[in-house]
């Protein structure tokens, strides 16, 4: 068994891998331009151009997959030739900056043809003098010098080069430079080191959104779990006891017909039935900062929604396994023995029985983690589903990938999860 | 009107305009408050009373007002692509000017202006006693950064565009603490409403480094307290805001306004505006009709109507096959059932356009008769065309404007006897964005302004170089048009300037490269407990004396 989890943690990996790999290959070839998806329309080609370069999306895609990977902050480091290093502000920003040769940290920025250093005192706050000695001269003859900007770029910049710019230089007013910067590399830290990164759509780091995504996914998708799997069982068992009766016959058409109608229908009905007509619960969620717990009225109709889905889904699995094996020899056998009716059904049947739906279900959580995205969109509940939909719309790599991972881990969690549950239903299947 | 308020001379001509009836006592409003002229002022010369604000004792403090927003990434005003960051941030950055929901143009944090003779040096007297919320005064000193922030190539503003068309960072002058002038390449009447343009907040000259989430000192009634994109913005009142209530206090009378986002599909958002577990619905950057479709009969819910210059525009590439050919381009014109597409499309809630991008309510507008449908005519003018056997063209739509996707079947059924068989080709509205300006025809929605020659300037203009412009989806650039609007921009005589507008809407109309079938209404539907609140045809957020009942 042990030898048998950890292939299976090996083959999460592997699949993460592989995954991600392929998330950044399909966001790479779909079309759309992630500039214009989020600037919209009306942005100049300068914008764009500049928005690409800040993003460093006009690096060649094994580029941007190894920093997304294992971060960029050591081949920025030496470039700039300096240690760099990631501090949170007390105001909750995260800041990278760069370790000067006294300890200090610092930063820089162009002011017409002056480098500017930025140093941060102990106390938080900066201090700024001018910095030209750290200009270098390349093959070319180009002034050029590698540094930090304010924005978690290591950057590197040009002067006296044919570029001529105007720019407001505070103190001095207007001036003619040239120069500026050329080249950017977003600074990160990888997701193999715990940093997806930040979400080009939003510019907030993936994982704080994710983190309010996954909380409420989590809710959401654990209350209707615990609410409809254990009913599903039930109903489905109760149903295969005897194919044919009343029982069964209301059971599965029942389960079928809200498992027939898609999720949105059933949603917007009973939004227009519950919460408009009757008013008994609010039509949409709107938590806001709260969390999903702090307002169960807005729960009820989501939850509802996905039961009906779901409910007839297992229920019929359920009840289909349950009647083959009412069927089978050893049930008949049992009876023929004369064991009492339940002991039949609870002792031998309902264990071999579960078998088709544990798979099911097992494979349902994934669905209900990710999937439950029309859902979501029908309440404007902020899950996970949604969050990954609004950055596959505009081919949030970042966004995708650290969404894509939780779900492959999902994935191949459940998996062996139900692997495991299968030793105890059926003593007979081993693993080695 | 004050004895020593300096008047423009053009302002006595207008009057003379108005007695003589040349003008409406609308457009004289206008013209001289763009002129310099407070509003009161200009109002007491032509005997209009402006109707006084209710000074009702009912006004009520505080509450948390709830609006559900896309709460989208912002780092520079100058840099917002869309209306909704400006709208939560309006709350916290403030503009020089602004342009009411009436069309006309109000001092703001400027108090008073006025141009030269030739509208080439306008002065703007900075407002006293105005402070940041982190304490530092406001002079002209933030301004001129402001200013200088548009211009700078570096920012990547649109509005280098607009203004850097007419100013040039040589020409911002700094007279004292409270005053600045500026110096024009070129005679330009629309300063003002350029300077309530969306993305024209004024910043703190002293704080400001390139993201104003890190330092959010504006002049604006509500500090900023939290603003986490995609999930929430909120922001909060404070207590030393220039402006006063009703009650001598400080403005304003909502304590905390809390921007939720619930992405961007409607019907949840719907759901919650009725259930009133939000107030308002920002809906500035998709103004359509569902809304208010849905809420009218609630009886809690207040529907306010506007009309407005917002539009869908029917652009051909004039430098692409067919569409160089103008004899098609005009057949095509003909095909539009103005009257059934207005009323398929948009369900009657608009006027008909005329194929001319200025509407009705511009104050430039001149009179002209809508268009009629007349399929047979199209039919020749292919013919002469060299398609006498029909033509196969393919329409661009995005899927998300439902209204523009009902234009393209109305169109392409009303077309088909012309010979135009049109394939609709409908794609995300993203990737409509991606190549609106690419495709040879397609339906591209534009946004209403409040002058008729800030939108022509922007789609239809060249470059020194005689290139289109950006925006210019069409290429279309004709010589005498591009001199007539020259010429437009610089009259201030609205008589004089309508008939010059009449030429160019001749042009327009005759050879230009668009279709508008119909001009779009908005409307603001917000619960009944948010008091004073009025619609603006750009859906923007002025809530510095809105209230909410208890």
């Amino acid at each position: 068994m042990g030898k048998f989890i950890v292939r299976r943690v090996f083959l999460l990996l592997l699949t993460m891998i592989l995954v991600s790999m392929a998330v950044f290959v399909i966001t790479e070839a779909s079309p759309g331009n992630v500039a214009r998806n989020i600037l919209g329309a009306f942005v100049t080609p300068e914008q764009e151009a500049s928005f690409l370069a800040q993003l460093g999306l006009d690096k060649p895609v094994w580029v941007r997959y190894l920093y997304w990977l294992v971060g960029s902050d050591w081949q920025a480091s030496k470039k700039i030739n300096r240690p760099l290093k990631q501090i949170l502000t007390e105001q909750g920003f995260v800041e990278w900056w760069a370790v000067r040769e006294d300890g200090r940290l610092v930063r820089w920025k162009l002011s017409g043809d002056d480098l500017i250093a930025e140093v941060r005192q102990e106390d938080g706050t900066k201090t700024t003098e001018k910095d030209n000695d750290r200009w270098t001269t390349d093959e070319q003859g180009v002034s050029i010098f590698w540094g930090l900007d304010n924005d978690n770029h290591a950057v590197k910049w040009e002067k006296g080069t044919d570029r001529r710019v105007w720019t407001f230089i505070m103190g001095s007013g207007w001036k003619e430079t040239s120069g500026g910067p050329v080249e950017y590399i977003p600074l990160k830290k990888g997701f193999i080191r715990g940093d997806p990164g930040i979400s080009l759509r939003t510019g907030r780091p993936v994982g704080n959104s994710l983190y309010v995504r996954l909380r409420n996914t989590l809710v959401l998708a654990g209350i209707a779990f615990v609410i409809v799997m254990p009913l599903a069982l039930v109903l489905g068992l109760l149903a295969g006891l005897k194919e044919g009766s009343l029982r069964d016959r209301v059971l599965s058409v029942g389960g079928m017909m809200f498992s027939v109608i898609p999720e949105f229908a059933t949603g917007i009905f009973l939004i227009l039935i519950v919460a408009v007509w009757w008013g008994l619960v609010p039509g949409a969620t709107v938590f806001g900062e709260e969390a999903p717990w702090s307002r169960p009225d807005m729960l009820i109709l989501p939850v509802l929604t996905l039961t009906l889905i779901e409910l007839g889904y297992v229920l019929r699995i359920t009840r289909a396994s349950m009647v083959e094996v009412m069927r089978s020899p050893y049930i008949r056998t049992a009876h023929l023995k004369g064991l009492p009716y339940w002991r039949i059904v609870i002792k031998h049947a309902v264990r071999n029985a579960l078998m088709a739906p544990i798979t099911v279900i097992m494979l349902h959580v994934n669905w209900l983690m990710g999937g439950v995205v029309i859902v979501e969109v029908v309440f404007g509940y902020p899950g996970l589903g949604k969050y990954l939909l609004d950055s596959a719309l505009y081919k949030d790599i970042n966004a995708l990938e650290a969404g894509a991972m939780i779900l492959v881990m999902v994935a191949v969690g459940t998996q062996l999860f139900a692997d495991i549950l299968y030793t105890f239903l059926n003593p007979r299947i081993r693993y080695t | 009107m004050k004895k020593d308020e300096k008047v423009h001379p053009a302002v006595h001509e207008l009057k003379e305009d108005l007695d003589k009836g040349k003008l409406s006592r609308r457009e004289f409003l206008r013209y001289a408050t763009l002129l310099g002229m407070s509003a009161a002022a200009a109002g007491q010369m032509i005997g209009v009373t402006w109707p006084r604000k209710v000074f009702a004792a009912n006004i009520q403090r505080g509450g948390i007002l709830k609006v559900s927003q896309q709460v989208q990434k912002i780092d520079h005003p100058a840099r917002y692509s869309w209306l909704m960051p400006s709208n939560s941030m309006r709350m916290v950055f403030e503009y020089m000017t602004l342009t009411g929901p009436d069309n006309v143009t109000h001092p703001y944090l400027c108090e008073s202006w006025s141009a030269s003779e030739d509208l080439k040096t306008w002065t703007w007297n900075v407002r006293k006693g105005v402070k940041f919320n982190n304490g530092d005064p406001f002079t002209a000193d933030d301004c001129i950064f402001t200013i200088q922030q548009w211009l700078n190539q570096d920012v990547k503003s649109s509005l280098l565009g607009l203004v850097g068309a007419y100013l040039d960072p040589t020409g911002i002058e700094k007279v004292n603490d409270h005053q600045f002038k500026l110096h024009l390449k070129r005679p330009e009447i629309s300063l003002p409403e350029d300077f309530f343009q969306y993305t024209a907040q004024v910043l703190n000259h002293r704080t400001f480094e390139g993201d104003m989430k890190k330092a959010p000192h504006g002049t604006g009634p509500f500090t900023l307290e939290t603003y986490e994109e995609g999930e929430i913005c909120v922001v909060k009142r404070r207590k030393d805001y220039w402006q006063k209530g009703y009650d001598g206090k400080p403005l304003p009378y909502i304590d905390e306004i809390r921007f939720i986002d619930m992405g961007g599909e409607l019907s949840p958002q719907i759901a919650a505006l009725k259930s009133a577990e939000i107030d308002l619905v920002d809906a500035s950057d998709n103004p359509g009709p569902q809304i208010m479709k849905a809420v009218q009969n609630d009886k809690h819910i207040n529907v306010l109507p506007v009309a407005t210059g917002t539009t869908r525009v029917l652009r051909m590439r004039v430098d692409m096959k067919p569409w160089s050919d103008n004899r098609v381009r005009m057949a095509l014109k003909l095909c539009q059932n103005r009257e059934k597409i207005l009323a398929l499309a948009y369900q009657g809630e608009g006027l008909q356009g005329q194929d001319v991008h200025v509407y009705p309510k511009h104050p430039e507008y001149c009179k002209k008769p809508v268009p009629a449908y007349q399929p047979d005519k199209a039919k020749k003018l292919l013919a002469e065309a060299g398609y006498a056997d029909g033509i196969d063209v393919n329409i661009a739509v995005g899927s998300e404007w439902t209204d523009v996707v009902r234009y393209a079947e109305v169109l392409k059924q009303d077309a088909a006897p012309a010979g135009i068989r049109i394939n609709i080709q409908t794609m995300p509205t993203s990737q409509y964005w991606e190549k609106w300006t690419e495709v040879d025809l397609g339906v591209t929605p534009w946004t209403h302004r409040p002058l008729g020659t800030q939108i022509l300037k922007l789609g239809y203009t060249a470059d020194d170089q005689g290139a289109p412009v950006a925006w210019n989806e069409t290429r279309w650039v004709d010589k005498e048009f591009l001199q007539l609007l020259g010429e437009a921009s610089g009259t201030l005589d609205v008589e004089k300037r309508r008939k010059i507008f009449c030429k160019i809407e001749e042009i327009q109309m005759n050879r230009g490269p668009i279709g508008i079938a119909y001009w779009m209404n908005t409307w603001m539907c917000a619960n009944k407990r948010l008091k004073n609140i009025e619609a603006h045809p750009n859906l923007i957020f002025l809530f510095n004396e809105a209230w909410l009942e208890a």
